[in-house]
């Protein structure tokens, strides 16, 4: 890893750089911002089966309650990205409580259905609830993110407007950029911590956890809560930048996604997570424009998702982009 | 395996012995006090600091923060986390950081680390594992796998240490070792309660016995009186000593 | 109307219920709920349809796509998660539902996404008309015959589980693996006859659907899937005849709640029915095992 070390700065520069020259184009920079949106979607996702060992089926969910969380707030309000931001994360959370806490107990097939069954009612709610929602038609004109700083004027001239609203892919990247080095930086640091081992205790073996004095409902409890904090901020970004939101959105497909990254990434992992999303987000953006010339509808491409997570699975459960081929055997009792 | 009408003392301080034949219940006794299973009658008493608790049906992760700490008779370790990080796992429920404190680094949630990874170190430095800190804890051998679990049990400092089987699969001179450790948790004022089936070990160790046979109490006593005791010689060691 | 919305979810509560017995059969055996199923249904109304499209007549059709669906879900089982058999539960998980998109996509790479209708042509008349009428419920002789093939078949699968040898083997499986192998099971056999005794009847009730609502997609057995799932939970996973109670129960709950509820949430019942009967009362109406979903640790 050492000698990769300065390419990979190279890399890091580079990307920096690239939004900033008059070369940019938007479509790459659309997609580059979409792949940090997936990576901060992996990222949160990975917390619940990479960290504590559950499937989360309907990851989606949360993505679409912190997105309409963020449009509706600042369609009704007018309120700035950064108030209605954390506001989402909160809601997110509360909602990740709220579907964890009758769960608590449950384990593997039943804990998936139950996830999977949360996210199509979200998606029910969502399309029905046209009062709130207005429904199939969706959220358009959702404000663009704004940075205000009018606030500093007062000290030297006041009443100057120092306001930047935020046009094209360019700014949107760097904001996203610094979401997904803020998520990575949270994770790694809840990791390597008393709840971080307690979570990767939980996932081992629930029993011995418990056991070895985890609290393991109140761990789990907040693992929820994070993974679907982190969700509700990617939809809540998802909602300033698209600036129209629809139930379609939302729908499992996404979910599927973004497990496919965290696997393909491998499980528990946090940079192997952002590796499958730029992964499959390139995949997806290539077979979109390969499909069509092949005469094959462009949804086609989960053909391709579902093959990956079988091989992976079958061939190199690690994920990826791991050191090993296989995770190390269970020692014989 | 049901448990009828089995009522006990465990002595404060030294070795209960608990046998009994296979299937007699002294799992499930076990699992019982250690709240892996919600007894449907009867007691348990617990006295941690001056009162008494009545502990039946408490949770697991409850009765390890009151005291009682337990290894599993088939080795239940974390077994892709190191060494070190297993141990760690059993300060658990002695240290308190949250989710906020380890994102923000706060003063007082570094220190903690620094002390769960200097008391966790202490941990295996008494059961003999430093050394292996690192490593996975899947790549330590079988008896060296059982210290960690003892390492684990104690990081959470118990007042009460249930050992299940813990010299099962061991060869003598693991279980002379094994021998020393007990003795030395004991003397560092921990009252352990013993399964075992190795009768040279339960002899030498345990100060009182307790006899289980198809989940009733058959006996209670020092060794040497059970040794004799015509029942438990029926039920279980009079086949066990011809063969020793 | 109350009667007639009772035959209809009687009718509908079927063909879940045929779905319903390839989960809790499989279930039952492996452990693992196969999220596959429902793309094996959809897939068994397609081979139909395109059976039929080549000029077979239609008994030949649905027998061939039966079988074909039976050969899949021993392929699938075969491919995906045999190998996995040792792994962490997570990980067979995450193959079913990978094996699941993998399906649907492969359905619509091939038939396109467009719903296709039945082909009307190939169905015997009585099917459309109505059956017989008493007090103004109208019963056609396609739901008789779905009332009727269902039936048949189920009771059938009873007979195979509880009389024959392999059937026998069966119980032993899902009672306890390791014991049933050293008693002298072919476990890998017993699973893949499993298999495709759930997926033959997941075909038929595939056919069965698409003949009834006349409509096609590759998507037909998501729904579906999702519904039998939560029927097979509610009758108790592992258990067939739970698994028809659970089948009738939510197919009546669902036309019922449509048609005086709300019809905007039809498909939320399934769901609700799902989520209450995990949380309470996990082992199902008719299971045995307490413990089901949870830790076998």
């Amino acid at each position: 890893m050492k000698r990769l070390a300065p390419a990979l700065w190279l890399l890091l520069a580079a990307a920096l750089a690239y939004p900033a020259g008059p070369w940019a184009d938007q479509y790459v920079l659309h997609v580059l911002v979409l792949v940090l949106v997936y990576m901060v979607l992996a990222m949160g996702l990975g917390v619940t089966p990479g960290f504590c060992g559950l499937l989360d089926l309907g990851f989606v969910g949360f993505y679409g309650i912190g997105a309409y969380t963020a449009g509706l707030l600042t369609l009704a309000y007018d309120l700035s990205f950064w108030v209605v931001a954390p506001l989402a994360c909160v809601c997110g959370a509360f909602f990740g409580v709220l579907r964890g806490a009758p769960v608590l107990r449950l384990t593997g097939d039943y804990f998936a259905i139950v996830t999977f069954g949360f996210s199509e009612l979200v998606v029910m709610v969502l399309t029905n609830e046209i009062w709130l929602t207005r429904g199939p038609l969706g959220l358009p004109g959702i404000a663009p993110v704004s940075l205000d700083f009018g606030w500093l004027s007062a000290f030297f001239r006041p009443g100057t407007p120092l306001c930047y609203e935020f046009s094209g892919e360019a700014p949107y990247f760097y904001l996203a950029l610094a979401m997904a080095a803020s998520v990575a930086a949270v994770l790694r640091r809840a990791k390597a911590s008393r709840l971080g081992r307690a979570w990767l205790a939980i996932r081992e073996d629930e029993l011995a956890a418990a056991s070895a004095g985890v609290d393991v409902g109140r761990c789990k409890t907040l693992a929820f809560a994070v993974s679907a904090g982190i969700g509700a901020l990617a939809g809540a970004f998802l909602a300033r930048w698209s600036q129209f939101l629809s139930p379609d959105m939302f729908k499992f497909w996404e979910s599927f996604l973004v497990l496919c990254m965290v696997v393909l990434g491998g499980l528990g992992g946090i940079a192997g997570a952002c590796a499958g999303a730029a992964t499959l987000i390139g995949l997806g953006e290539a077979l979109r424009a390969l499909l069509p010339g092949l005469g094959i509808p462009v949804e086609a491409r989960f053909l391709a998702y579902g093959l990956i997570m079988i091989l992976i699975m079958r061939f190199r459960p690690g994920g990826l982009f791991a050191a090993s081929a296989r995770q190390p055997d269970c020692p014989a009792g | 395996m049901a448990l009828t009408d089995v009522s006990f003392d465990a002595p404060r301080d030294g070795v209960m012995g608990l046998i009994g034949p296979n299937g007699a219940g002294k799992t499930t006794l076990f699992n019982c006090i250690a709240g892996l299973y919600k007894p449907t009658g009867g007691e348990i008493l617990f006295r941690p600091g001056h009162r008494e608790l009545s502990v039946g049906g408490f949770r697991p992760e409850r009765m390890t923060a009151l005291g009682v700490s337990r290894t599993f008779q088939n080795i239940r370790l974390f077994s892709s986390l190191s060494v070190l990080d297993n141990v760690r796992i059993g300060r658990h429920c002695r240290t308190k950081a949250g989710f906020f404190g380890a994102v923000l680094r706060t003063p007082g949630q570094r220190a903690e680390e620094k002390a769960i990874t200097g008391d966790s170190l202490a941990r295996l430095a008494f059961v003999g594992l430093e050394a292996a800190a690192d490593q996975p804890a899947s790549s330590l051998c079988y008896g060296d796998q059982r210290r960690l679990e003892i390492a684990r049990a104690l990081a959470a400092d118990p007042k009460l240490l249930l050992l299940d089987e813990p010299a099962a699969g061991m060869n003598p001179r693991e279980t002379g070792a094994l021998t020393d450790l007990i003795q030395a948790i004991v003397d560092s004022g921990v009252s352990v309660i013993l399964i075992e089936h190795d009768m040279k070990l339960v002899m030498k160790i345990c100060r009182s016995l307790t006899v289980l046979d198809h989940g009733e109490l058959i006996a209670q006593g020092a060794p040497r009186e059970i040794r004799d005791n015509p029942r438990v010689i029926e039920a279980y060691l009079g086949r066990g000593m011809a063969h020793a | 109307m109350l009667v007639q919305q009772l035959v209809n979810g009687l009718t509908l509560g079927l063909l879940y219920a045929l779905i319903a017995v390839g989960y809790t059969m499989v279930y039952g055996v492996i452990g693992l709920i196969n999220f596959a199923h429902g793309e094996v249904f959809m897939l068994g109304a397609f081979l139909c349809v395109s059976a039929l499209g080549i000029g077979l007549p239609l008994a030949l059709a649905c027998a061939l796509s039966v079988g074909a669906c039976a050969a899949i879900g021993i392929a699938i089982d075969a491919v995906a998660y045999r190998p996995l058999r040792a792994a962490p539960r997570l990980a067979a998980l995450i193959t079913a539902i990978g094996m699941s998109i993998f399906l649907q996509n492969l359905a619509l790479v091939i038939w396109g996404s467009r719903p296709r209708p039945f082909v009307r042509e190939a169905l015997p008349a009585f099917f459309g008309q109505t059956a017989f009428e008493l007090y103004a419920v109208r019963v056609n002789g396609l739901q008789v015959v779905i009332c009727l093939v269902s039936l048949a078949l189920m009771a059938g699968l009873h007979l195979f589980i509880r009389r024959t040898r392999a059937g026998a083997a069966m119980r032993a499986l899902a009672q306890n693996r390791v014991c049933a192998r050293l008693m002298g099971v072919s476990v890998n056999r017993v699973i893949s006859l499993t298999f495709a005794l759930g997926s033959g009847l997941g075909a038929a009730a595939g056919v069965l659907t698409a003949i009834q609502y006349n409509s096609l997609t590759p998507t037909m057995g998501y729904n579906a899937g999702v519904k039998a799932f939560a029927a097979a939970v509610l009758g108790g996973v592992g258990s067939v005849p739970g698994a028809m109670l659970g089948g009738v129960i939510l197919g009546v709950a669902e036309t019922l709640g449509a048609g005086y509820v709300s019809s905007t949430y039809r498909d939320g019942v399934a769901y609700a029915v799902l989520i209450a009967v995990i949380v309470l009362r996990p082992a199902g109406l008719l299971g045995q095992n307490g413990a089901a979903g949870r830790d076998k640790a």
